[in-house]
């Protein structure tokens, strides 16, 4: 008996040895550990051994059988990491393959996005939202923001009249006067909107186009002030190594008037095509509320100063995204609208 | 403006690089646009040809051999013929630029070296005006003595820059050589040297041979007349007509030449009649009569209104004021006794005037910006100094002056610390004083205040409630912006937001393109055929567009009714480019003119999908996900109906508790050819303020179910007539006994197995009960209670 014991294991350890996957390790178990394994098979047999032979035997088959279910133990890991290993092989991907997209959301127009980054940079320093109109009565597009009908400031910009008493408004400040005569000061608001001139339609001129104003009346609000939130805001918005020139300029709205320019974005200010040569991009302008304003809105100017400034959020957009053609900004080609 | 470097160095001394006074200016407020050299041609310098000798292997060149002053001699090819040894040539080297971008390089012609090319007068753009000899065929030949090797600007004379300064309409007074150097002079920081016109002492009074009647005094407010007798019609000098060309002017004879070159140097607008041709010498200022028709100087027939200015003797008009002199009184050859007119014309009257002839001329221009009465008086001087030097007539000593405005001095008080408080600046009154004094403007303190003298020339500076700020922009400029330093806004806190109406926008957008849709921005404008095509019917509220007076075409005449015009046009661009297909979205203003007032606008949300895979039912489905974020879902619903540009039978009006909020549909096949798209479109368009009026709902918490949910479907046969909402209902209102949810349709059958006429539809949805597991009997008596109300409310029979 202890012959065939010793042969059992002899020739179970090759096996599992040789055995290539988990289905052979399994047949070796069931044939040998099996409920009738051979090994089981000389445990049964034993009850016609004496009372020796029998312990004698036990311990042995035992033992066997426990180096056994050891190795095997030990060889369904190693053969399991090898099939695995295998498997893993298999399956390896070519990772380079481009993902898959599934369900795409689709986009925001860019200047949606870049009218909520500089709203949300104002809405930082304290600002509301406040909307007008776009077709405006003269009365607050022009004349209550101190152009009156035969000012020459009226024509540096073409209008689009509806009757003589109203008009597609030529630039957001209507809002100024609309808020002046609404809204008690002191205020920081910010009033976006589509703004309309007769501009033929070109790379760089659109007929339709999008402003942002801001408007701060308080008792106190200076040049300096001014300077202060613009300041911020281009930070905020084109990065805090961006420089900002602040220089002198006229708008019939505004005494003192400036236009601000920046440090070029693409070139930082070395002189490139963007900013022909200069180092500079012009962004806004802005100034001091001419007196004239706020009185024909029925407040005293003396006790109450206001500063405005207007941003074209189509200039903006095509400056931080290098788009050099205005129009594609409302052609809404698909393959544009899928950049941004 | 143009102002020539060499014309300013005349009046300041100028001791800094091209950049730098492009830089101070800016720091002024003068933005230079341009700096151009008078002769943009670049590596070209003075030659002598030394030696000349045929080509060997072409008879019509010549190899030169020239001397620019270095040791070595240059080889060069030409095929003039006006060349001889000796000749002073201007010599174009490697890498110069000449007239009309033409770029030299060292090449080999015909088997021998050229280093570089002779140039004509032409190839360096010179006219027989701007040098003697340049319009020969052949080389330049340069006359006098030149050192060898100098920039050819230099020996022809034209090494001019000039630069193109933008002026802001506050400052006319620098539309003008004396008033642009005078700034100019200021920020370099040097002395300006104003010009003393010389009183030019003649004989007579102007009276004596003209008389001069302003009746519309309120349209001019000062003409100023002198007369010049023994007129001798002469080309102007040299040096006139080279300024007169570096800004652009075109010189004509020495009389018109003054009156543009004293527009020019003084920014007073002038005008020369020959006297002879006004009847009586008498200059009458009036008012056209009606149907009165002037021939201008353009020798066109211009028609006048009666509110337009004229200058007219006691017969007829010799010319529209501001505008342009007439053909009848023009100088001529001929012309032996000249009227100079320096008057001030009403900028608003001139303005209209340019408006209804549609013409604008550069006298025109300045009086719509404005000219001042001081001004007049001394262009008139000023061209009567500079008929005396040019010795173009004999000038009759005393003007005829009719002025009806005061030209004494303005004297203009600034609160001294509000300038400071606009600025946020601490400055003393004579620190003010003194930086006005840096540009011409006398200023003295008096107690408070800055007691200033404006200049006839700064109109700009008024005695208003705009003084202070004026002072204030004065002072600024002069300080410089750059030298105040920014500060963060003081005074009471604010609570920065979005107003519930941007942020309510902000968050539909977002959900609009979750759903897959890319945002648009068409423009507002629409035209007459975009009503047709979009089938509307007479009467209909989209026909009330507001419309433009003066729109850039037909097609562009009025503002957006509704968004669909503006999305169709960028699907039919999509369609035509093969960009693909997709979703779309935009929010924009309608303005609907339904009101005398001002219009009513309207914001809009509009839908369009188009291409593969898209259908009605994907527009429904993204509509009622949209409703759903914004919790509005239980309070939509559709029916079948809307606008005449749909399909129909594929078209809905949109509900929200039974108001309509939008519509939605097929877009019909004949708009759909109108704006040449070759698919089906799915466009929606709803109102903004439907939808925001409603929420932000917040959502009550349901409990969660305690007990299984049991999932059911069922499938009833009903006539094809019967909706699926209607079969929905008849669920959902069911007498059950349990909570019944969820219910869905979930499919459509109609062919074999099912009869003529009817169709099969297949819904599921959940049963559970709050308190307890729902036994086998809840369930079988859910469904009965379901099968008779499907049966009773429509007739619909269980599917076998």
């Amino acid at each position: 008996m202890l012959e065939s014991l010793e042969k059992i294991r002899q020739e179970t350890l090759a096996r599992l040895k040789a055995a290539q996957d988990g289905a052979e390790l399994d047949e070796i178990n069931v044939s040998i550990l099996g409920r009738n394994g051979t090994l089981t098979g000389i445990l049964r047999s034993m009850g016609k051994l004496s009372k020796e032979e029998r312990a004698a035997l036990g311990q042995a088959a035992n033992a066997v059988k426990k180096e056994l279910e050891g190795e095997l133990a030990k060889r369904k890991t190693e053969v399991g990491e090898k099939m695995q290993a295998l498997r893993f092989q298999k399956e390896a991907l070519d990772v380079t393959e481009p993902g898959k997209p599934g369900r795409l959301p689709g986009r925001l127009h860019p200047m949606t996005q870049t009218y909520r980054e500089i709203r949300d940079a104002l809405i930082g320093m304290g600002f509301t939202t406040f909307e007008g109109p776009e077709v405006e009565y003269d009365d607050y597009n022009f004349t209550k923001l101190n152009l009156p009908l035969d000012h020459p400031a009226r024509d540096m910009q073409d209008t689009f009249y509806v009757n003589d008493r109203v008009v597609l408004r030529t630039h957001t400040s209507p809002c100024e006067a609309r808020a002046l005569l609404n809204v008690e000061p002191p205020f920081r608001l910010i009033m976006p909107g589509r703004v309309f001139r007769v501009d033929e339609v070109d790379a760089s001129h659109s007929p339709v186009f999008m402003q942002i104003e801001g408007f701060v009346v308080d008792r106190d609000i200076t040049l300096a002030d001014l300077k202060g939130i613009l300041l911020t805001f281009i930070h905020t918005v084109f990065g805090e190594e961006v420089r900002m020139r602040f220089r002198p300029s006229y708008f019939p709205f505004t005494e003192p008037s400036a236009e601000v320019d920046i440090s070029c974005t693409l070139c930082g200010g070395k002189g490139c095509r963007a900013c022909k040569g200069t180092g500079w991009l012009e962004i806004l302008g802005c100034g001091v509320s001419n007196p004239h304003i706020i009185e024909n809105c029925g407040l005293d100017p003396k006790e109450w100063k206001g500063v405005a400034f207007g941003v074209g959020v189509d200039r903006i957009t095509s400056l931080k995204h290098g788009i050099t053609d205005i129009r594609l900004e409302y052609e809404n080609d698909a393959r544009f609208l899928k950049q941004f | 403006m143009k102002l020539p470097l060499k014309w300013l160095k005349e009046y300041v001394d100028f001791n800094v690089s091209i950049d730098r006074f492009v830089e101070l200016m800016m720091w002024r407020g003068f933005e230079i646009a341009g700096v151009e050299p008078e002769m943009p041609i670049t590596n070209t310098v003075v030659g002598r040809i030394t030696a000349i000798s045929k080509h060997p292997n072409a008879d019509k060149l010549q190899i030169c051999s020239l001397d620019i002053g270095e040791s070595e001699k240059l080889t060069i090819v030409t095929g003039a013929s006006n060349i001889f040894e000796g000749a002073l040539v201007p010599v174009a080297l490697d890498g110069a630029q000449l007239m009309d971008g033409i770029v030299i390089h060292p090449t080999n012609m015909r088997g021998v070296h050229s280093a570089g090319m002779l140039c004509s007068g032409k190839e360096l753009g010179l006219t027989e005006e701007d040098y003697p000899g340049a319009e020969v065929y052949g080389i330049l030949i340069l006359q006098g003595d030149h050192p060898l090797g100098q920039p050819i600007q230099e020996a022809v004379g034209m090494d001019d820059v000039v630069f193109d300064i933008e002026l802001t309409p506050n400052r006319a007074d620098c539309a003008s050589i004396i008033g642009i150097c005078r700034e100019a002079a200021a920020a370099l920081g040097q002395k300006f040297r104003e010009p003393v016109i010389r009183d030019i002492q003649g004989a007579g009074d102007a009276s004596e041979y003209a008389a001069v009647d302003v009746l519309a005094p309120d349209l001019c407010p000062r003409y100023v007349a002198r007369v010049v007798t023994d007129i001798k019609i002469a080309p102007s000098p040299r040096w006139m007509q080279k300024k007169l060309r570096a800004v652009g002017l075109r010189p004509i004879n020495n009389i018109v030449d003054i009156t543009n070159y004293v527009m020019v140097e003084y920014g007073h607008p002038m005008h020369a009649f020959d006297l002879s041709c006004v009847a009586d010498g008498h200059i009458v200022v009036r008012k056209a009569q009606p149907g009165e028709k002037v021939v201008t100087l353009d020798s066109k027939e211009r028609a006048t209104t009666p509110d337009m200015l004229l200058i007219a003797d006691p017969t007829k008009g010799v010319g529209i004021a501001g505008v342009m002199g007439g053909e009848n009184s023009e100088i001529t050859e001929n012309t032996k006794v000249v009227l100079f007119e320096a008057a001030v014309f009403k900028g608003s009257s001139i303005r209209h005037t340019t408006r209804e002839l549609h013409h604008v001329t550069d006298a025109a221009a300045r009086f719509i910006k404005g000219v001042e009465p001081v001004n007049a008086m001394l262009a008139s001087q000023r061209a009567i100094e500079l008929v005396d030097e040019l010795g173009a007539g004999r000038v009759v000593g005393k003007a005829i002056d009719v002025c009806n405005v005061d030209t004494a001095d303005r004297v203009v008080s600034a609160d001294i610390a509000h300038v400071n408080r606009i600025l946020n600046t601490k400055f003393t009154g004579a620190e003010m004083a003194a930086m006005l004094d840096t540009i011409n403007i006398p200023a003295r303190v008096e107690g408070d205040a800055l007691k200033i003298t404006v200049p006839h020339y700064r109109v700009d500076i008024e005695s208003s409630i705009e003084t202070d700020w004026d002072i204030a922009e004065e002072v600024g400029r002069i300080y410089g912006y750059d030298n105040i330093p920014p500060t963060l806004m003081r005074g009471d806190t604010f609570r920065g937001r979005l107003s519930l109406a941007c942020s309510q926008e902000d968050k539909i957008k977002d959900i609009c393109v979750l759903l897959g849709s890319y945002e648009m921005y068409n423009y507002n404008f629409i035209g007459p055929g975009d009503l047709n095509a979009l089938r509307l019917p007479e009467g209909d509220e989209k026909r009330l567009a507001v419309k433009l007076l003066n729109p850039f075409g037909e097609d562009q005449s009025l503002m957006r009714t509704t968004l669909l015009p503006g999305m169709l046009k960028s699907v039919a661009l999509n369609c035509n480019r093969k960009t693909g297909q997709g979703r779309f979205f935009e929010v924009g203003n309608v303005h609907v003119d339904n009101n005398p007032d001002l219009a009513e606008e309207r914001r809009m949300l509009g839908f369009a999908f188009t291409g593969e895979g898209e259908d009605f039912f994907t527009l429904k489905g993204a509509i009622e996900i949209l409703m759903e974020r914004l919790g509005l879902d239980e309070e939509f619903s559709v029916a079948p109906g809307g606008g005449e540009y749909f399909q129909p039978g594929q078209k809905a009006v949109l509900y929200l508790q039974g108001e309509a909020v939008g519509e939605m549909g097929t877009i019909h096949p004949d708009t759909q050819k109108a704006y040449g798209i070759p698919q089906k479109c799915y466009i929606a368009e709803i109102a903004m303020e439907k939808l925001m009026e409603r929420f932000p709902r917040t959502r009550t918490y349901h409990a969660l179910p305690k007990y299984p949910v049991v999932p059911r479907d069922i499938a009833v046969v009903v006539d094809e007539s019967v909706t699926a909402e209607q079969v929905r209902k008849a669920i959902e209102q069911a007498p059950v006994k349990v909570i019944l949810e969820n219910v869905a349709l979930f499919d459509v059958y109609r062919g074999k197995g099912i009869p003529e006429g009817k169709k099969s539809m297949a819904y599921s949805y959940t049963l559970r009960a709050e308190d307890r597991t729902l036994t086998d009997g809840d369930i079988s008596g859910a469904m009965d209670a379901l099968v008779k109300s499907l049966s009773a409310r429509l007739g619909a029979e269980l599917r076998a």
